[in-house]
């Protein structure tokens, strides 16, 4: 139990130095900004209790916040991504290869449905996100185009993570 | 009651997550930036040791097209020296200029702002008036040359009787020999003056330079005016000497008004005589 929470503690810490001192300095084309640090959401074990889930997913986004100088936007979408987490888990989950005491990672499942998985989350993260921050419907086709492709980006990045996170687990 | 207990069981966590939200939407939506940019201000410090190492090496892949940039910057800053160097070199002219004639002159910048050649009586306007000190009667030179005589002005302008003008005529000097007369213009070519009034026995060879000769107090003494590309005998007494002018009045951009500070006192002994 105690080395689990130092497990997620420690992905915790990697994932946002990751995203601090890489994956914020690359933009892309100019408004793409991948987003991994929800990975942590993401790997949460199925039989966390839901309140647990938000506290933690309030917890992670105000990190982020403050470490970023926006103070409640990333506190929001991480809050809203670990609301909707068990309705996407009900809804894709595929119960005869999951095992429903573990975590809903790759090695627990498979490489499509871990792939189908992120990107969900990482579509309700990033919408959030980015119609927060703009906070307008001036530009929506912009925003739309923001969300859509740093969706692909974010949800690519996070599975290269979790496919070299998951030889490790194996192994063990 | 127990049955409010059982919808606040089945929606407390719909409840924890509206508080939190409202808690995070106040966070995002009552901060100021600067309330922002304030958290965090101790781990920038750490970030900004990161960034500057990172820095270095993301520098290395823009090189190429730093060193493009740079390149183009030189060329640009090169340029603008050159422009420098001739407004240096215009302005050096003129003090020198004032220097030489011992503090007898002083010299007024001004523009052209219309000038024009095609004209038998050809008028410059410049952008120096009396609010600058420019009077009538002032004689007005360039970096090349003798340009004309103030015939007017106005608080911010002057008209100028251009040395292009047939009613003008400017006290000049052959500078080898020192002989005098006077130089005006024909009419015909826009490039060239006439020099009359040299005594036949001066030696006169083509190429010698033209200067002013300080007599009227105008021009102060030695300012280029030409150089004799012609001459010839008119009259039996005196040269006729065409003089090709070295200012370019076509493209007259940056003159000078010539203030003579003794001109009043020198017309005043003139005319008691």
């Amino acid at each position: 139990m105690y080395s689990d929470i130092l497990k997620y503690l420690g992905l915790t810490v990697i994932l946002l130095l990751l995203q601090f001192l890489v994956l914020n300095n690359i933009n892309f084309m100019g408004y793409v900004n991948p987003y991994i640090y929800i990975l942590i959401i993401l790997l949460l074990p199925y039989r966390i209790t839901r309140w647990m889930l938000l506290i933690i997913g309030f917890a992670l986004g105000f990190a982020v916040d403050y470490f970023s100088n926006t103070l409640g936007l990333h506190t929001t979408a991480s809050l809203v991504l670990a609301y909707f987490r068990p309705v996407i888990l009900n809804r894709w989950s595929f119960k005869s290869v999951q095992d429903i005491r573990g975590v809903p990672d790759v090695t627990n499942t498979s490489l499509e449905w871990f792939v189908v998985y992120a990107l969900i989350a990482v579509l309700v993260h990033h919408f959030t996100l980015f119609v927060l921050e703009v906070f307008t419907f001036k530009h929506f086709w912009l925003t739309l185009v923001r969300i859509i492709l740093s969706t692909a980006v974010s949800t690519f990045f996070i599975v290269i993570i979790e496919l070299l996170r998951a030889p490790n687990k194996m192994s063990r | 009651m127990n049955n409010l207990y059982e919808i606040l069981k089945r929606l407390y966590i719909h409840l924890i997550f509206l508080i939190l939200l409202g808690i995070s939407l106040s966070l995002y939506f009552n901060t100021t930036y600067y309330q922002k940019s304030q958290v965090g201000a101790v781990t920038k410090s750490i970030s900004g040791l990161w960034h500057k190492q990172a820095s270095q090496v993301t520098g290395l892949f823009q090189l190429q097209r730093s060193n493009v940039l740079l390149l183009l910057e030189n060329v640009r800053l090169r340029n603008e020296i050159e422009g420098y160097r001739l407004k240096l070199q215009m302005l050096q002219d003129s003090f020198m200029r004032i220097e030489d004639t011992s503090g007898l002159f002083r010299y007024i910048p001004a523009r052209v702002i219309d000038n024009s050649i095609n004209s038998r009586h050809n008028y410059i306007t410049l952008d120096a008036g009396s609010k600058d000190g420019a009077y009538k009667e002032m004689g007005v030179i360039c970096k090349n040359g003798v340009v004309g005589i103030v015939s007017a002005t106005t608080k911010h302008f002057a008209s100028v009787i251009s040395l292009l003008n047939t009613d003008v005529r400017v006290s000049a000097m052959h500078k080898k020999s020192g002989a005098f007369g006077a130089v005006s213009w024909d009419g015909m070519n826009y490039r060239r003056v006439v020099l009359d009034e040299i005594p036949l026995h001066v030696n006169v060879a083509v190429g010698d330079t033209i200067v002013t000769s300080g007599f009227s107090t105008i021009f102060p003494r030695d300012i280029p005016i030409g150089r004799v590309v012609d001459f010839y005998n008119k009259d039996g007494s005196f040269l006729q000497i065409t003089v090709e002018l070295f200012a370019d009045f076509k493209t007259l951009d940056y003159v000078y008004l010539v203030d003579s500070k003794v001109k009043s006192e020198v017309d005043r002994l003139q005319t008691m005589k």
